[in-house]
């Protein structure tokens, strides 16, 4: 078990399979699936023109047994679109830790 | 022959016995009364809490005479207790018998006389809350009367009325009726909004750009980015912030088959902190909640529909004043 109390098993896969954004009314703010580079660890993400950059619930799905560093706990504020945010995934024996960094892009006004 | 006195005990015994079920039996010839609350949800102003008034006696007793409810406040002049009796059919509907004249209210008293030879009946008592009762506790002593003098009465509640408003269906039209004033609860055309410029807090706008989903929207005055297009009228300044919601299909707003209902307390728990002062792409059954510039009101604004053709959007809202 590790400090959060979760099974260490012998995968050492590490990698985001798939990820959303979600809006406070819980529906999506994506306008296309995101692009993920498991290479490059980065994540491209366009949203909605007029998307309320301050207030959304970014998911990432997770390869088997990996863990995400840090905690989603709640509404993630991606405003400072110069400084993308990252987070890490942990892969099932912990012993692989890759920094995956997110891009929003905001939809132009047409 | 120890035992043939035991068998005869034993008969005496029994004897008394069912002459005492018989006895207990006699005890039933009363009147008797029972009530259920059938609204569910807040018990808002202007709205029923609708009871449902149960009383009987035997056939043999007697007849019901009259039956009564006071409440603790006086409700609003359209509270009645219905003068039918209610039973349900084959196919499942409420068929209402008439038993009595119409009810009459007399201060917080509401009574029905029957006017029919009747020992059984269910009647129906809404209430409507008046402005009196809100953010009060209303109790409800219903009671019955029969022809040989027996009295019974059930007591319902205490229920606490709501402190927030409510009004339905208010019609926003896109460069007409468009600005929306939360402390009226109310969409103005330019015109009014000039002259009533402090209490516009949205604008309605409806924009179908191609590329985008803008469509229906709500913006404050302050926030000219997303009001392509308009020309505020002047002295419209305010800034509300706002907190968008899908499928919070409340009841008394939607009036739709969802058991699901806002009351006082929803409003103070909603965070609107970092919170936008605009919400793009509404759609019928999407809802936002707003707070006042000044944190006077919080409301919530729910979608009812939207007509692309006349622009329009047709909202009904629940407003609880903050301070």
């Amino acid at each position: 078990m590790d400090s959060d109390g979760l099974l260490i098993t012998t995968r050492a896969q590490c990698y985001v399979s798939n990820f959303e954004l979600l809006g406070v009314d819980f529906l999506t703010v994506r306008t296309a699936a995101a692009v993920i580079d498991t290479t490059a660890q980065t994540i491209n993400c366009t949203v909605f023109y007029g998307t309320d950059l301050k207030n959304l619930y970014p998911q990432f799905s997770l390869v088997t047994d990996c863990k995400l560093d840090p905690k989603i706990v709640g509404k993630t504020d991606f405003s400072d679109l110069a400084h993308p945010k990252v987070w890490t995934v942990i892969s099932g024996n912990r012993k692989v830790k890759k920094a995956y960094t997110v891009y929003i892009t905001v939809q132009p006004k047409p | 022959m120890q035992l043939k006195y035991y068998n005869i005990i034993l008969l005496v015994f029994f004897v008394l016995s069912f002459s005492a079920c018989k006895k207990s039996d006699d005890t039933n010839l009363v009147l008797k009364n029972d009530c259920i609350k059938r609204t569910l949800g807040p018990n808002v102003v202007g709205l029923n809490i609708e009871f449902a008034y149960a009383m009987a006696l035997p056939k043999s007793a007697g007849k019901i005479v009259s039956a009564q409810v006071e409440a603790s406040i006086a409700g609003a002049p359209t509270t009645y207790l219905e003068s039918r009796s209610f039973y349900t059919n084959a196919s499942g509907v409420d068929v209402g018998i008439a038993v009595g004249s119409a009810s009459v209210n007399t201060d917080n008293k509401t009574v029905v006389t029957f006017t029919k030879d009747t020992c059984a009946a269910t009647l129906r008592y809404f209430y409507t809350v008046p402005e009196a009762a809100r953010g009060k506790s209303v109790t409800f002593t219903f009671s019955a009367t029969a022809s040989n003098g027996e009295t019974v009465s059930y007591t319902m509640g205490p229920y606490t009325c709501t402190k927030m408003d409510m009004k339905l269906d208010q019609v926003a039209v896109d460069n007409k009726a468009c600005y929306f004033s939360i402390a009226d609860m109310a969409f103005y055309d330019a015109a009014t909004a000039t002259a009533n410029a402090s209490k516009i807090d949205l604008v309605y706008l409806y924009r179908p750009i191609t590329g985008i989903n803008f469509n229906y929207a709500l913006v404050s005055p302050a926030n000219t980015d997303y009001l392509p297009g308009v020309t505020l009228p002047s002295g419209l300044t305010n800034s509300t912030k706002m907190v968008k919601t899908w499928n919070l299909n409340d009841f008394n707003l939607a009036r739709l088959q969802y058991g699901v209902y806002i009351d006082d307390a929803d409003f103070t728990a909603v965070d609107f902190t970092n919170a936008p002062n605009y919400a793009l792409n509404l759609k019928a059954q999407a809802g936002t909640w707003v707070e006042t510039a000044d944190g006077k009101y919080r409301a919530y604004i729910y979608v009812n529909s939207v007509t692309a053709a006349t622009s329009s959007m047709t909202v009904s809202i629940k407003r609880y004043q903050m301070k």
